[in-house]
C-alpha cells in the first residue's frame, strides 16, 4: 500500500504542470484551476486505498482531476464565468501565437463537456484511447466515437469561422 | 487533425503559475499530516504501551515522514476519546461511498458513549441510504427523459470526522458528510460532551446566561471587518442575512485554543461562493 502512495506522490510532483494546464483548459481562472489540482491531490491521497495497481496511478488521477474540473463548472456555470477573457495574460507570448490557433483552442470550450474531455487527454495529453477510457470511465468504442464527434464539430466551428 | 496541433500549441504555453509548486507539496504534506492523526486515534485503541510500542515502531519504519512530523502530534494525555471505528468503501453502479466513523471509548461512562456511537451510527446510516434513493431516483430520471445510463455517474458520499478540542472532561468533534451528484452538498454534525457528566453541550453551558449577546455582537463585529474586503460578501438582514442566533443550540464547536466557534453552513448568511462561514468567539 505505502508503494503505491509512493508512486502516486512521485507522478503528482513530476506531472504538476500538466494537472494545472488541464484544470486551466476546463475553467480558465488561474485560481481556481490552482484549486482543482489542490482539491484532486487530497481527494486522490485521501482515496489511495482504492487504487490497486500502479499501473493505473495516471488514469486513475486523471479520473479525479476531470471530475473535479467538471464539477468546478457546474458549480461556477450559473455565473457565466466559463467566458474565455484575459488569455493574453494566462499563456506566455501571446503576440507570437498565430491568432488562428487561439480560435482553434478557444472552439475546443465550446464542445461538451464530454467531448472536450476526450480531445483534451487525446491531443493536448497525448493519451492512449485505452487510458482515456478508464479516465473518463467509459469504453473505448465510446471514447473513439465521441473523439470522432469532436473532430467533425470541431470542422465545422472552424470553417464556419473562416465565412 | 492539424488544428489540433495548432491548438496544442497554445495549450502547451499555458502559463503555469509559481505558486503551483508550493501548493503541491502542501496538499500532500497536509495529507501525510492527518494520516498521523488518524493513526493516534487507533493507537489509543491499543491497551498496552508494549502493543502501542509495536505500532509506534512499524509505522516509523513504514513512513519515513512520521519521524519529521512527530512533534506536531498531540501528547498522548490529551487526545481525545474519539477513535475511527469502522472505516469502509463501498462502489456499485448507483454510489461511491467512503466512510470513516468515529466513536467515543474510555470515557469511564458506558452508558453515554453507547447512546453517542448509536446516535452516531444510525445518522450516518441514514444519511448514506437517503442519498442512494437520491441517487436512485436521479438514474430514473435520467433514462425516463431519453438518456443512457452513460450519463449517469454514481453519486459519491463521503462521510469523515475532524476531533477539535478534547480534554478529560469535554471532547468536541464534527461528522462531515459531502454528497455530489448533480452538485455538490455537505452537511455538518457537531458534537460537543462534557464527560464528566455525558451531557452535551449547548452555548448557554459554555458562555453562560449571556450567551446570545456575547455570540450576536462578536459576529457582527466580525462580520463587518470581513466586508471591509470586498471579495466577502453577506446577505443583509432583510435578505436573510445574520440578525443574531436563534438559540443556544446553535451549530457551534470548540477549537484548540478552547473558544467556542459558530459555524454557518454554505448558504446561510452569505452566498454559495463564500462557503461555510465560521466565527470564532474569543473570551
Amino acid at each position: 500500500m505505502q508503494d503505491v502512495r509512493c508512486v502516486l506522490i512521485e507522478y503528482i510532483k513530476e506531472n504538476q504542470e500538466k494537472m494545472y494546464k488541464t484544470a486551466f483548459t476546463y475553467v480558465h481562472d488561474r485560481d481556481e484551476a490552482l484549486d482543482i489540482v489542490q482539491e484532486s491531490i487530497a481527494k486522490a491521497l485521501q482515496n489511495i486505498n482504492k487504487l490497486k495497481y500502479e499501473e493505473y496511478v495516471k488514469t486513475w488521477f486523471y479520473r479525479i482531476l476531470i471530475n473535479e474540473s467538471l464539477q468546478h463548472i457546474k458549480k461556477n456555470k450559473r455565473n457565466n464565468l466559463y467566458e474565455i477573457e484575459n488569455l493574453e495574460n494566462e499563456i506566455a507570448d501571446y503576440s507570437e501565437i498565430p491568432i488562428e490557433n487561439i480560435e482553434i483552442y478557444k472552439c475546443i470550450n465550446r464542445l461538451n463537456e464530454k467531448i472536450r474531455t476526450v480531445i483534451i487527454l487525446r491531443f493536448f495529453e497525448d493519451m492512449k484511447i485505452e487510458e482515456i477510457a478508464y479516465s473518463t470511465r467509459t469504453n473505448e468504442n465510446t471514447v473513439k466515437s465521441r473523439l470522432y464527434k469532436g473532430i467533425q464539430e470541431l470542422k465545422k466551428m472552424i470553417e464556419g469561422g473562416k465565412n | 487533425m492539424e488544428e489540433l496541433k495548432k491548438a496544442k500549441m497554445v495549450y502547451d504555453s499555458i502559463n503555469v503559475p509559481n505558486e503551483l509548486n508550493y501548493v503541491v507539496h502542501r496538499s500532500i504534506a497536509k495529507q501525510k499530516k492527518n494520516k498521523n492523526r488518524i493513526f493516534y486515534y487507533f493507537k489509543i485503541l491499543a491497551t498496552t504501551t508494549v502493543a502501542s510500542f509495536v505500532l509506534f515502531v512499524v509505522t516509523v519504519n513504514s513512513n519515513s515522514t512520521f519521524a519529521s512530523s512527530i512533534s506536531e502530534v498531540p501528547i498522548i494525555g490529551d487526545i481525545a476519546r474519539i477513535f475511527t471505528i469502522k472505516e469502509y468503501q463501498e462502489e456499485d453502479e448507483l454510489k461511491l461511498v467512503n466512510v470513516k466513523m468515529p466513536a467515543l471509548e474510555n470515557t469511564g461512562n458506558t452508558e453515554l458513549e453507547n447512546r453517542i456511537n448509536y446516535e452516531i451510527l444510525t445518522k450516518i446510516n441514514e444519511k448514506i441510504e437517503e442519498a442512494e434513493k437520491r441517487a436512485e431516483e436521479y438514474r430514473d430520471a435520467v433514462i425516463q427523459t431519453g438518456g443512457s445510463l452513460e450519463d449517469f455517474h454514481p453519486i459519491n458520499i463521503e462521510v469523515n470526522y475532524e476531533v477539535k478540542y478534547s480534554t478529560n472532561e469535554i471532547v468536541s468533534f464534527v461528522i462531515n458528510k459531502f454528497e455530489t451528484l448533480a452538485s455538490a452538498y455537505n452537511e455538518q454534525d457537531f458534537y460537543n460532551i462534557d464527560i464528566t457528566n455525558g451531557k452535551e453541550l449547548n452555548l448557554r453551558d459554555v458562555l453562560g446566561p449571556d450567551y446570545k449577546q456575547i455570540v450576536d455582537s462578536s459576529i457582527k463585529k466580525q462580520i463587518e471587518e470581513r466586508e471591509k474586503n470586498s471579495d466577502n460578501t453577506y446577505f443583509d438582514v432583510s435578505d436573510g442575512g445574520f440578525d443574531g442566533i436563534e438559540d443556544e443550540y446553535q451549530n457551534f464547536y470548540i477549537n484548540e485554543s478552547g473558544n467556542v466557534v459558530i459555524v454557518f453552513q454554505k448558504y446561510e448568511i452569505a452566498p454559495g461562493y463564500m462557503g461555510i462561514q465560521e466565527f470564532e468567539i474569543q473570551q
